[in-house]
């Protein structure tokens, strides 16, 4: 009780900074939604109060985009490029910690150096690649770069350091094979870093923005990102319209978010306790 | 039931030799203790029989078959984890069951087996819990039971009691004790605690850095061990050691306890005098009618209820001495008194350390 206003001070400080943050970081989420309500020419205006456009814009949404069509598309390459880069990197991080060889600190070191090559300098070759290959304009040529993640691989890696090695040997005198232990063991034992996994990798997938506009070419193949884009990017762009396609596109992320949240934390945790 | 057999088993990591050179024979039905010192090898030889260690040298047969190449499933073992190792994502039913759904069981012989093997635990009112919801005696015995399902010729136990309490370690004890009977199975067994390997045990084998330093029943490594490692680890308090010199006769002067002598001992009567040898002496050793003495004085007394030991030491700089006084409770610290042991009691070890008979 000698010195109240020094932590008074300081606690003003500190919350003013994170109301601060905090409003910078709500607040273009909070445009979008108002932004939906308005119509283009008072958004650019500087509107942010309510307006009472929204259905308007939606049915202006609705007339320009098929949605079910993009919804599909967008579902199609989050969900699959998800499981599969799940399955293969977690794969790669359990074989990384699990298996001694003399290479294997050395490939891990150079997988790593790999993560600071930008994706700008990958694209022409990958783009080269996907043509040859005949994937252009396909998901495959959307999904398949990404489903070796360095950075997923490294973090199955660190949470696997975590995986009792007893519980392997227990599985290998109960006769599993080694794909058996990893499918009935170690997956169902590292739920909560796969659910953390989930969040991370389905937003950069659903998110995706750069390499689906280069390798998809038709307008029936378009993900939901392209599309909101390309709204926006119009001779005379109706930002209604585009906020409504970006609260779509932001949506299932969230539902995503808020089913896995809890899960997210345990994982960033550690999955065994 | 089948027995175990080793033929100069070797295991080395890089360059790095570990386990150099076992030759073992395990009876059926047989209770074998693995003791010795922390980082010896006794895990990475109860590892390599399990076949969950890649065997470098020499001969493993389970049931007269070689099995060094087998699938840790196909060679007629269960092992049971100092950590348990249950699956924490099934139920104890499911933990129990799970080796012989990968066996390839039916269903129905599935339940059977897993009622037997929980009745025999008296698991019955948990098999649908899931293991965090059990107590430590509780996982405990959940592991014995997912051994015991697979009915198989050997058991394998790695430190199975070292995380339990005290009072729930002498329980399991006499449990694995009764169990070894009720299934007539071989169990090779590694454990840290002396009592352990002392009750438990039909044959005792120690190990040291990677070499079996001797192989035996519990009171033959205790009463008759092969060198002053063996007659240092088994027994606890430790087994004394006096340096000592052969006089003429084989007759023992004792240089740190005032030149006494103590007259010879059948070992020592054939050694030419001027020797350097150890005499070994148990703590019990020591008894108020004993024919030869030791002056001491008392640096600590530990009273357990039942017996008493002293702590105690020949003038300021002398090695400690442990004596048991039975349950006499006399002895203070500071005491000076007459330690009065038994001579023919004492082993003799010569300058390598060899047991001297
Ligand atoms: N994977 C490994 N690579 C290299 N050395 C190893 C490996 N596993 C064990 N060792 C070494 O082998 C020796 C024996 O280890 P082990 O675990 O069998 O000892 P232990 O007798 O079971 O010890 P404790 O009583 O502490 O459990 C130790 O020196 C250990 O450092
Ligand atoms: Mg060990």
């Amino acid at each position: 009780m000698m010195n109240q206003a020094l932590p008074l001070i300081r606690r003003t400080l500190v919350y003013g900074a994170l109301s601060l943050a905090a409003f910078l970081s709500v607040f273009p989420f909070l445009w979008m939604v108002i932004g939906a309500t308005n119509l283009s020419a008072d958004i650019t205006k500087g509107r942010v109060m309510p307006g009472s456009a929204l259905w308007t814009n939606i049915q202006n949404f609705a007339a320009q985009v098929d949605l079910p069509l993009v919804l599909w598309n967008s579902t199609w390459v989050a969900v699959v490029g998800t499981a599969l880069t799940l399955l293969v990197s977690s794969m790669a991080g359990y074989a990384f910690e699990m298996f001694q060889s003399k290479f294997r600190e050395r490939l891990f070191g150079s997988l790593l150096l790999m993560l600071s090559i930008p994706f700008a300098a990958l694209m022409i070759p990958l783009f080269v690649m996907m043509s040859k290959a005949g994937l252009m304009n396909s998901y495959t040529a959307i999904i398949a770069p990404g489903v070796a993640s360095i950075f997923i691989i490294f973090y199955f890696r660190q949470a696997t350091k975590a995986f009792p090695g007893e519980l392997r040997d227990a599985a290998r005198i109960d006769g599993l094979k080694e794909w058996q232990i990893f499918w009935y063991i170690y997956m169902p034992v590292m739920r909560p870093t796969y659910a953390a996994a989930t969040i991370i990798v389905f937003m950069a997938n659903w998110n995706a923005y750069l390499w689906p506009l280069i390798v998809l070419q038709t307008n029936d193949m378009k993900t939901i990102t392209l599309v909101v884009s390309s709204l926006a990017s119009a001779y005379v762009p109706d930002f209604g319209v585009v906020m409504v396609g970006a609260i779509v596109a932001t949506l299932p992320v969230v539902i995503v978010f808020f089913v896995l949240q809890r899960r997210f934390v345990e994982g960033l945790l550690g999955s065994v306790k | 039931m089948s027995g175990v057999t080793l033929r100069g088993v070797r295991k080395s990591y890089g360059g790095l030799e570990v386990i150099k050179g076992v030759d073992l024979d395990i009876a059926p039905r047989e209770f074998v203790v693995f003791v010795g010192p922390s980082g010896c090898g006794k895990s990475t030889l109860l590892r390599m029989i399990a076949g969950l260690e890649e065997i470098s040298g020499g001969e493993l047969q389970i049931g007269g078959t070689r099995m060094n190449e087998v699938d840790p499933s196909a060679r007629g073992i269960a092992m049971v984890f100092q950590t348990y190792a249950l699956y924490p994502h099934m139920t104890v039913r499911e933990n129990m069951g799970f080796a012989l759904r990968f066996a390839g069981l039916s269903k129905a012989e599935i339940d059977k087996q897993v009622m037997e093997a929980a009745r025999v635990l008296e698991l019955e009112p948990l098999l649908d819990r899931k293991p965090k919801a059990l107590s430590g005696g509780q996982r405990q015995r959940v592991a014995i039971g997912r051994a015991i399902v697979r009915h198989p010729q050997v058991f394998l136990f790695d430190e199975p009691l070292s995380n339990l309490d005290a009072e729930l370690r002498v329980h399991m004890r006499i449990e694995i004790a009764r169990l070894h009977k009720k299934l007539n199975a071989t169990i090779i067994y590694v454990t840290h605690d002396q009592v352990e390997a002392m009750t438990l045990a039909d044959k005792i084998v120690v190990l040291r850095a990677g070499v079996v330093e001797q192989v035996g029943s519990p009171l033959t490594l205790y009463d008759d061990p092969d060198n002053l490692f063996v007659a240092g680890f088994i027994g606890s308090p430790k087994m004394n050691f006096l340096p000592a010199v052969v006089d003429a006769g084989g007759a023992l002067r004792l240089p740190d306890h005032g030149d006494q002598i103590l007259p010879a001992l059948p070992a020592s009567a054939k050694l030419s005098s001027g020797t350097q040898v150890t005499l070994g002496l148990r703590p019990e050793h020591f008894r108020p009618d004993g024919a030869a003495g030791l002056r001491l004085t008392v640096d600590l007394v530990e009273h357990l209820g039942g017996e008493s030991f002293a702590y105690a030491r020949h003038g300021e700089g002398g090695e400690v001495i442990t004596v048991s006084t039975g349950d006499s409770r006399a002895l203070e610290s500071g005491q000076s008194f007459d330690a009065r042991f038994d001579p023919s009691k004492a082993l003799l070890f010569n300058a390598q350390g060899l047991r001297l008979r």
